[in-house]
């Protein structure tokens, strides 16, 4: 038998490897790792398109805001009892409140009223309004649909009230244009 | 070291440091390839500080899968070795849960300064590991770290959470038991 003999103690063997392969448990652990990290990536890139309808509905209320400014250009309108009345709806809005029976009721009555006022508008100059508050519309479906997803963000909350109020102020805009027309 | 080693040692580092490059980006592969080449250093350590063949291979699983997720830390200018080394004690001094190594008063560390400990006469390597098995934790920790892999009192002391001092100390307290063992052993 081959006995291996030293001087000094340096001289023992530094490697001893293992008697069984122990990479097949490191590699499962790897594996895991590197699944957990792509689900961790995965899960936080649908949060970051989540602030896509917070851009799409910035770029509508700019579409609708200069659309407003057009409208009343063509038809300049003073400050009517109905215009206060709905700013003071916008100002008492609060998320909350965007489910109340009173905002829906004053919506719809607003719509009704709007509605009549497009009918009576010249056929581009309604498009165009009509497209713009189609814009808005669709943009609070979007941010509805991105809190859904992500109930407790409070800036598509804020963003939300904020879309609904200006969606109140170009509607009494759009009836308000009838009114100072007649 | 011979100029030949010296040139293989330096071929190795600059092959891990590549290596390490795309097991960073996530390539296991090349990480096997790293595990591959320093399983056995990082095996003997902990078979050495553990004395338990289960616990050290379990030891060893879990310093590589350490090594796997702190690569992004590891800094290329240090040596992976040593790196790699350190996670490994770390992972031993865990799974003993508590004190390694209890402090030793030392009145002048610098006498035990010497880590290298030569023999009149060659032992067997089998006698030696069993020596080296039989002494107590503290003393067999700084043996086999400045003894056998050569680490400076520092680098040792550092690894397993002690002072220099302490360190020192238990290298010389180990050196004295191992040549009382070994000549006992002799006769």
């Amino acid at each position: 038998m081959n006995v291996r003999r030293v001087n000094r103690i340096d001289e023992l063997a530094q490697s001893l490897p293992p008697t069984r392969d122990l990479w097949p448990a490191i590699s499962s652990a790897i594996a895991a790792d590197i699944e957990a990290n792509r689900v961790a990536a995965l899960d936080s890139a649908p949060r970051r398109t989540r602030w896509l309808p917070a851009a799409g509905m910035a770029a509508a209320v700019a579409l609708v805001t200069v659309g407003i400014f057009i409208g009343r250009i063509i038809a300049p309108a003073p400050q009517t009892v109905a215009g206060s009345a709905a700013s003071q709806a916008s100002s008492d809005m609060m998320p909350a409140a965007l489910r109340d029976a009173n905002y829906r009721k004053q919506r719809e009555a607003l719509l009704v009223e709007v509605q009549n006022q497009l009918n009576t508008m010249p056929t581009a100059e309604r498009e165009k309004v009509a497209a713009s508050l189609a814009t808005l519309r669709r943009s609070i479906s979007e941010i509805e649909a991105a809190l859904g997803r992500d109930p407790a963000n409070a800036l598509l909350q804020e963003l939300l009230v904020n879309s609904c109020q200006e969606e109140m102020r170009a509607l009494t805009a759009v009836r308000d244009s009838g009114s100072q027309e007649t | 070291m011979t100029i030949a080693d010296k040139g293989r040692a330096d071929t190795v580092v600059d092959f891990d440091v590549a290596l390490i490059e795309r097991a960073r980006k996530g390539d296991s592969k090349a990480f096997e390839r790293l595990y591959r080449d320093h399983v056995g250093r990082v095996h003997g350590l902990c078979l050495r500080m553990t004395r338990n063949p289960d616990l050290a291979a379990d030891c060893v699983q879990d310093a590589f899968i350490k090594a796997w997720k702190a690569l992004p830390r590891f800094e290329a200018r240090s040596s992976f070795s040593t790196w790699l080394h350190r996670i490994a004690v770390n992972t031993v001094l865990e799974k003993r849960r508590g004190p390694s190594n209890a402090e030793m008063a030392v009145e002048d560390p610098t006498e035990y300064a010497e880590p290298v400990l030569s023999f009149d006469t060659p032992v067997e390597e089998e006698e030696l590991e069993a020596a080296i098995q039989s002494l107590p934790q503290g003393a067999r920790d700084a043996l086999v770290l400045c003894g056998v892999y050569g680490y400076e009192h520092s680098e040792a002391s550092e690894m397993l959470g002690i002072a220099v001092g302490t360190c020192k100390a238990q290298l010389h307290r180990a050196r004295g038991l191992l040549r009382d063992r070994l000549e006992r052993g002799v006769k």
